[in-house]
């Protein structure tokens, strides 16, 4: 019984010792959530944004991204086109942010795989982007594919993911938590 | 030696105001088994319907007339563990993960030959019976061979444009589970 006060503390230790190890070398998979957690509410805006902050805005954008970094956007019958290079994303982010009143950005599923030498990985993810004052929200499963750099874990390619053969881009209403769009 | 009953008055007089019968139907005959059951069951319970059953929201038409806009149903997530998913059956289908799905029926299986003439299936070149399909359909598509682990998924709504609407082949890891109505 005497030491029962000792082992408490040797354990609040050894869960503390554990949560420092995690909060100060987060893993690779961790990082990338939290820099696409980051991407989604940057890339989130809503009215009355100024010129200043739209621009700083955008600039933000592109720092997500690779200075090589290709963006393949093909949704047959709808969309195809191509941003190649940091500038492209910035000056499609401002477009946008130019041009909607407001946007809302989620990500309500992320799988990412990290490549084993650790220098790469590929987040497999939904893309729910909500456009101010419109009834229906844009739902697309795309890939994006990081690369270990200097600066971080950048963007170096995102491209859309076909979930049925057919796909074309899904505008849908979100209602629930787990919706099945038909 | 028989163990002894908690419920039972130790000198063979129960002096409790609540009756015997009425502890025994609430706190059982071992109230020690009783709250550990209680414990239990509530967690298992949690647990199984946490991995088998999901429920969802259906949005759109595309699975019109049999399942409506707006309406809620449960997947069974456990349904395919035994058995392979058959032509007919009406999954969900996931994109990156579980909270954004498609629903759609399971008209062609692996290894077979899905085309669209005139809006009728047919699958390697024999029409499908479609009991399920009520709209007027008008469709064309070319032959498509599914791979080994391939299936071809489309609503039960084909009276509206083939490109307004979600169909094609999927990977059989794709599948979250089967509708249950």
């Amino acid at each position: 019984m005497k030491n029962v006060p000792s082992f408490i503390l040797l354990a609040a230790l050894a869960v503390l010792g554990v949560w420092l190890w995690f909060v100060l070398s987060p893993s690779p998979e961790r990082i990338i959530r939290q820099r696409l957690a980051k991407l989604a509410r940057t890339a989130s805006f809503s009215s009355g944004e100024g010129n200043l902050a739209r621009l700083a805005a955008a600039e933000d954008i592109a720092g997500y991204f690779a200075t090589n970094v290709e963006v393949d956007i093909n949704v047959p019958g709808r969309i195809q086109h191509t941003f190649t290079g940091r500038d492209e994303i910035q000056q499609a982010a401002l477009g946008v942010r130019s041009t909607l009143s407001g946007l809302k950005v989620t990500f309500p599923d992320i799988n990412i795989t990290v490549a084993p030498d650790k220098q790469s990985a590929v987040a497999d993810l939904t893309v729910e982007a909500v456009v101010a004052g419109e009834r229906d929200s844009i739902v697309q499963e795309m890939k994006f594919t990081f690369r270990k750099t200097d600066d971080g874990w950048l963007i170096s390619h995102v491209e859309t993911v076909r979930t049925l053969s057919s796909t074309t881009l899904r505008f849908a209403q979100r209602r629930a938590p787990f919706i099945v769009y038909t | 030696m028989p163990a002894q009953n908690p419920v039972q008055p130790l000198n063979g007089r129960d002096r409790s105001p609540v009756p015997r019968w009425l502890r025994i139907l609430v706190i059982g005959r071992n109230p020690k088994a009783t709250l550990i059951r209680a414990a239990v069951w509530p967690v298992l319970l949690l647990l199984g319907y946490h991995f088998t059953l999901l429920r969802i929201h259906v949005e759109g038409i595309s699975m019109l007339p049999t399942y409506q806009d707006g309406s809620k149903y449960f997947v069974n997530r456990i349904a395919y563990l035994w058995r392979e998913p058959q032509r007919g059956d009406v999954i969900s289908i996931r994109m990156a993960g579980i909270h954004e799905m498609y629903l759609k029926r399971i008209i062609g299986l692996p290894g077979e030959t899905v085309a669209f003439v005139n809006g009728r299936v047919l699958i390697n070149g024999e029409v499908l019976d479609e009991p399920y399909e009520k709209l007027p359909c008008d469709w064309n598509l070319p032959p498509e061979k599914l791979g080994p682990d391939q299936y071809f998924v489309v609503g039960d709504n084909r009276s509206m444009p083939s490109q307004d609407h979600y169909f094609g082949k999927m990977d059989r890891d794709r599948i979250v589970g089967k509708i249950i109505r």
